[in-house]
């Protein structure tokens, strides 16, 4: 069966307010229905993002972020960057599978992501480079290496690049095996990324 | 005091969302003679644990989807054999109060990561032979 | 792929550390696994992709399936995994309809009432077609309810078929010469139609599983089959069709993936229900947070 690509919502026309204000409606269903109607609306993040904070049902919820993600420009990316902070494994996970899907609009915020003061968010934000391309997730993941204390960041990061990186990788690699020769875990993971990257024999 | 006895080649199923996590519970537990199955999260690892039987479960944290703690509430909530399976849970938080969190949600033991190999078998084993 | 120089193109030679990206990037993916003993399956069919998009090399090959490049990982899915669609194909599935989903959804009916069930996508008709023949065979309260089942599909090549009925013996094959006998009738050609009165018992749709507009005529479904076409989605629009297939169920209803699906990767929206003869998701009874 061939598929056909989703298609973003149609051009903004003034047509979102109504659906806006339904955001708020005590009614679940009309919450949802408006969500759904707000999907690839450009000029819906403001109103969405707002729901976003206050909208205790879980489809809703689902709903406001995959809206966000059809409209995917640098203002949903900010709407839903928040929720990497989040107490709630499950929200935290959501947003990082709607940003893993738009890589080229997350890619300007990988950087001070990667260097967030926070290690959860550091540890996060290492998986919005798996859907980047290889060149670009080595580069931004090695700088984080090479700069990083935690060991579970690191673990995070080498996930990644074993998936994605490229033997530029492999001195950055050797380095952190070095620095934490003595801890258990990452001298291992270090030794599979590096055979994965170099396609060596195991 | 009861003797505890491992059974024969104990099952243990790791769910963890890294791969190279998983890969490091599978070697280290093989090695001490287990079975191993992977999961990538709490909902794959649900429809493992209704579908074959565990002696062990090794669960993380953070994973997406469906957390460690949601999945182990959800396991233990449920009827039948499935619930009683020992847990051990690992995370990448050294807070004491994620320890207690893992203990409310029915985690038999808690580490933190990064986990030594020794640490884990030991406690793998302790676990799987837990059950009578 | 033509190689320049004449002659069969020259294998590209693969390392074990590949095959394990590769599995473990699949698994990721798409959920599907492989035992070890498939080593021999895998390299044939990676180096089949590698030559048939023109790859030079592994990591080549890699990075364009990654950017998922002019539908790759449907192809590749297509070459991992047996296409072909018959009668009862998946029984298990059919026999936790009529074991244990069934039972629960008329719990909430009156006699008479309307059991609404979806194949989609439905593809040349075997599964709807199957449906309507295991609910006859197999379900004792098959008359007691008004049972509507739709079929759709976005090629509307293959609904014109279904809507035919017209099927040969490989179709055929899972099923008894008996049921043959009682359903089909047997063709000039050596093919057989199903009855008139089952192709008349399905309505057939086009419906695209992506778009929340298509989709959102249809709704209180209390079954839908939905087996092995999310695979092929990518994350978003997975994302998308889970989100507008839940809407599609009425809640509590419940939903049956293919063999190596999982709504693990693609929504926390449903809930796991495990029966004797499958797991299956459903939409909960109601919202929650």
């Amino acid at each position: 069966m061939p598929l056909v690509r989703g298609s973003k919502g149609p051009a903004s026309d003034g047509a979102s307010a109504p659906h806006r204000a339904a955001l708020d409606s005590a009614d679940a269903e009309s919450r949802w229905t408006a969500a759904r109607a707000l999907s690839g609306q450009v000029d819906a993040v403001p109103a969405l993002a707002a729901a976003l904070g206050r909208e205790p049902v879980l489809r809703v919820r689902e709903a406001i972020m995959t809206a966000l993600m059809r409209i995917g420009d640098a203002a949903s990316v900010e709407a839903i960057l928040p929720y990497l902070r989040s107490q709630d494994a499950a929200v935290r996970g959501d947003a990082i599978q709607v940003l893993q899907a738009l890589p080229d609009a997350i890619a300007p915020f990988m950087a001070p992501l990667l260097s967030d003061s926070d290690s959860d968010v550091r540890l996060l934000a290492t998986e919005l480079a798996r859907n980047m391309k290889g060149s670009e997730a080595t580069f931004l993941l090695c700088g984080l290496i090479e700069r990083e204390q935690h060991p579970n960041v690191c673990a995070a990061a080498i996930d990644v690049l074993t998936e994605v990186g490229t033997p530029q990788a492999i001195p950055v690699l050797e380095r952190c095996a070095e620095r934490f020769a003595a801890t258990p875990f990452l001298p291992f993971a270090i030794s599979v990324a590096i055979a994965r990257i170099s396609g060596a024999e195991g | 005091m009861p003797d505890i006895a491992m059974p024969s080649r104990p099952r243990v199923l790791v769910v963890d969302d890294s791969s190279l996590v998983r890969l490091y519970c599978q070697s280290t537990l093989e090695k001490a003679g287990f079975e191993v199955e992977q999961a990538i999260n709490g909902i794959e690892a649900m429809e493992k644990v209704l579908s074959e039987p565990f002696d062990l479960l090794i669960v993380d944290v953070n994973m997406p989807r469906m957390d460690g703690f949601t999945f182990l509430r959800s396991l233990r909530s449920g009827a039948g054999h499935a619930a009683t399976i020992p847990a051990l849970m690992i995370s990448a938080e050294s807070d004491m109060q994620d320890a207690a969190d893992a203990r409310a949600a029915g985690a038999n033991f808690y580490l933190v990561k990064p986990v030594a190999q020794a640490d884990l078998v030991r406690h793998a084993c302790v676990l799987a032979g837990a059950r009578l | 792929m033509d190689d320049p120089k004449g002659g069969a193109p020259r294998a590209v030679p693969i390392t074990p550390e590949e095959v394990q990206r590769f599995c473990e990037f699949l698994y990721r993916r798409t959920g599907m696994s492989f035992a070890e003993g498939k080593r021999y399956f895998i390299d044939r069919r990676l180096e089949e992709r590698i030559a048939a998009t023109g790859s030079s090399s592994f990591q080549g090959y890699f990075s364009l399936l990654r950017a998922d490049a002019d539908n790759e990982i449907e192809h590749l899915i297509n070459s991992f995994t047996v296409n072909e669609t018959y009668f009862y194909r998946e029984d298990h599935q059919l026999r936790c309809m009529t074991a244990s989903l069934l039972g629960a959804v008329v719990s909430r009916k009156t006699a008479g009432g309307t059991v609404r069930i979806w194949s989609v996508p439905c593809s040349t008709g075997e599964e709807p077609y199957s449906i309507a023949l295991w609910l006859m065979e197999n379900w004792p309260e098959v008359d007691s309810y008004n049972i509507e089942i739709v079929g759709s599909d976005i090629d509307t090549r293959a609904l014109k078929a279904a809507a035919e009925g017209i099927y040969g013996d490989r179709a055929l094959m899972r099923l008894s010469p008996g049921l043959i006998a009682r359903y089909f009738s047997k063709l000039a050609d050596g093919n057989h139609q199903i009855d008139q009165g089952l192709r008349n018992s399905i309505e057939f749709t086009r419906v695209n599983l992506i778009d929340p507009q298509d989709m959102a005529q249809y709704r209180d479904f209390d079954l839908v089959f939905c087996r092995n076409v999310l695979i092929y989605f990518d994350d978003a629009s997975r994302r998308q069709a889970a989100e507008n297939l839940y809407n599609c169920l009425r809640p509590g209803g419940y939903i049956c993936l293919g063999h190596s699906e999982s709504m693990s990767r693609i929504s926390p929206l449903f809930r796991v229900a495990r029966f004797p003869d499958a797991i299956v998701y459903q939409r909960p009874e109601a919202d929650h947070a």
